[in-house]
């Protein structure tokens, strides 16, 4: 255990983790609540475009994917809204276009690009001294953010006409919600990969749903649950050696799964 | 003071239209039924007042104001809409869905304190439901989800009460009682109250006056006049004897034959 956290990289890989999954347990409430997870599903494999341009032109991948997905996810809206498609179809199709539109620039890219495998699976224990300062400060605004606005937030969660009656703009505060998640998905990246975010957006906001009685308590649940999953995930990543991501998720899923029997029991 | 006027109105949706005409004036502190056929234009008449449709044409003033200028405000109207889906895990007790009411008066970036927890126990207590305060709100049975989202809708003090079909869930016998205690409540506190209604039959006696609704105004004004049978037949048309069927209706031709 000690011997664990001794190494630097895996000190690195723990301080990303817990704050990075913190974020992710805040938004997974709201994801869960409003029933946004295809959407959430939709945005993290939308980052591979956004890494992918990053590749391209040369650009940190992380900044490109942060503002192409916050890109995709007011185009899902405006293009379900003005369009009159349904926000499932326009998920669909800004999907996959954003892994073809990744696809093809990736072959575009002279750059050699193991690093993607980084960034499609995951790659906490290789994790930049930059990443950290980045991840770190992201979150922070994050976090700030959503709790500046919580009580809004969860008014429209609840009921968006009686939000609107009470002087919210809906829009406004749904739009912000669209790039905060857009933003936590990308800072998750390096920690799960682009194939497993989506499960960290699902599974913490789930099982805290499972328990919670008012919305602080399924906050505390979630980001508890994420944290944990985080934390036994990176020790039983290097203790059998097997990726971070798959056993990060792995944990989360089966955290969820105790969760639920232990509900049916009561 | 004039809490509502509204001046030759009109909505249309996808070129059919929903309102027609209408012309309306509410004094504060009254209380006003409008009745009408599902379909006929209720809940778009409450929501153009609330500021959440815009008219094609016409005017209409909310305490000399527009209503979208009213509605940033968020202080102004207390609202009770007509369907409000909430699931039964949802993470909400009945004392936080009570206290959101109050967040349009509390305002952005301000947390709601003791005061607002007082108001919300008031609100519960008003309504007879302050035992339930901890209960999931999704777990109520109908009736007692709209008694605390009515107390949620006072929460906020709001000047006019706005009620679209407000009886929903609650037994007959209980509707009396209802409306009974909605009666109590305008005159506390002098509310405007503004309630849609397709039961004719069991508010006339409650309600000041009534407005007689199916896309336009068809009868406004006392509620007794509204039990005429050319302005039912307007109303409900040819299929009138099936709102005679009920047991509310045995009331209204009680009343009709008074």
């Amino acid at each position: 255990m000690i011997e664990i956290l001794s190494s630097s990289f895996m000190q690195k890989a723990l301080f990303v983790g817990i704050i990075v999954s913190f974020v992710s347990g805040l938004v997974s409430v709201f994801v869960v609540l409003r029933k946004m997870s295809f959407i959430g599903a939709g945005i993290s494999h939308a980052a591979f475009g956004g890494v992918a341009i990053g590749f391209f032109t040369g650009l940190n991948p992380v900044i490109t994917a942060i503002f192409y997905c916050i890109a995709v996810a007011l185009g899902i809206e405006v293009v379900s809204r003005k369009g009159k498609i349904s926000e499932d179809a326009s998920i669909g199709i800004f999907f996959a276009s954003s892994m073809a539109l990744g696809i093809v620039l990736i072959s575009l890219s002279k750059e050699y690009t193991v690093d993607l495998f980084g960034y499609l699976f995951g790659n906490i224990l290789a994790i930049t001294h930059g990443e950290v300062l980045l991840s770190l400060f992201t979150a922070v605004v994050v976090i700030v953010g959503m709790l500046l606005f919580l009580k809004e937030i969860f008014l429209i969660t609840y009921s968006e006409e009686i939000a609107r009656v009470s002087g919210i703009s809906v829009k406004a505060i749904n739009i912000f919600f669209l790039v905060v998640l857009s933003v936590s998905i990308v800072i998750s990246m390096k920690i799960v990969g682009i194939i497993l975010i989506s499960a960290l957006l699902v599974i913490p906001g789930a099982t805290a749903q499972l328990f919670a009685r008012n919305l602080y308590s399924m906050i505390f649940i979630s980001c508890g649950i994420a944290m944990l999953s985080t934390i036994l995930g990176l020790f039983l990543s290097y203790e059998f050696d097997i990726a971070p991501g798959g056993s990060i998720v792995l944990t989360a899923a089966a955290l969820f799964f105790a969760a639920l029997v232990l509900k049916k029991r009561q | 003071m004039r809490a509502i006027e509204i001046n030759n109105l009109s909505v249309t949706f996808n070129g059919k239209d929903v309102l027609k005409d209408i012309t309306l004036s509410l004094d504060e502190g009254r209380f006003i039924g409008i009745v009408g056929p599902n379909g006929g234009g209720k809940t778009t008449l409450l929501r153009v007042i609330l500021g959440l449709v815009k008219p094609l044409s016409g005017q209409i003033y909310v305490f000399g104001k527009l209503p979208e200028d009213i509605l940033k405000t968020g202080n102004i109207f207390g609202y009770l809409p007509q369907i409000l889906k909430v699931e039964p895990n949802f993470p909400v007790r009945v004392i936080d869905v009570v206290m959101m009411g109050r967040y349009g008066k509390i305002g952005m970036l301000r947390w709601p304190g003791g005061k607002d927890v007082e108001k919300s126990m008031e609100c519960l207590s008003m309504m007879g439901v302050a035992d339930l305060k901890d209960m999931l709100y999704g777990q109520l049975s109908g009736g007692q989800q709209q008694r605390v989202s009515i107390a949620r809708a006072l929460a906020g003090e709001p000047r006019i009460l706005i009620l679209d079909e407000p009886s929903t869930g609650i037994d007959v016998v209980g509707q009396e009682d209802f409306y009974h205690l909605l009666k109590g409540l305008q005159k506390k506190f002098n509310l405007t109250v503004i309630m849609a209604s397709h039961d004719i039959g069991a508010i006339t006696t409650y309600v000041d006056e009534i407005a007689c609704l199916n896309h336009t105004f068809h009868y406004q004004g006392n509620p007794l006049g509204a039990l005429d049978e050319k302005v039912m037949t307007n109303l409900y048309g040819k299929n009138v004897d099936v709102l005679m069927h009920t047991d509310i209706c045995d009331k209204c031709e009680r009343l009709r034959r008074e």
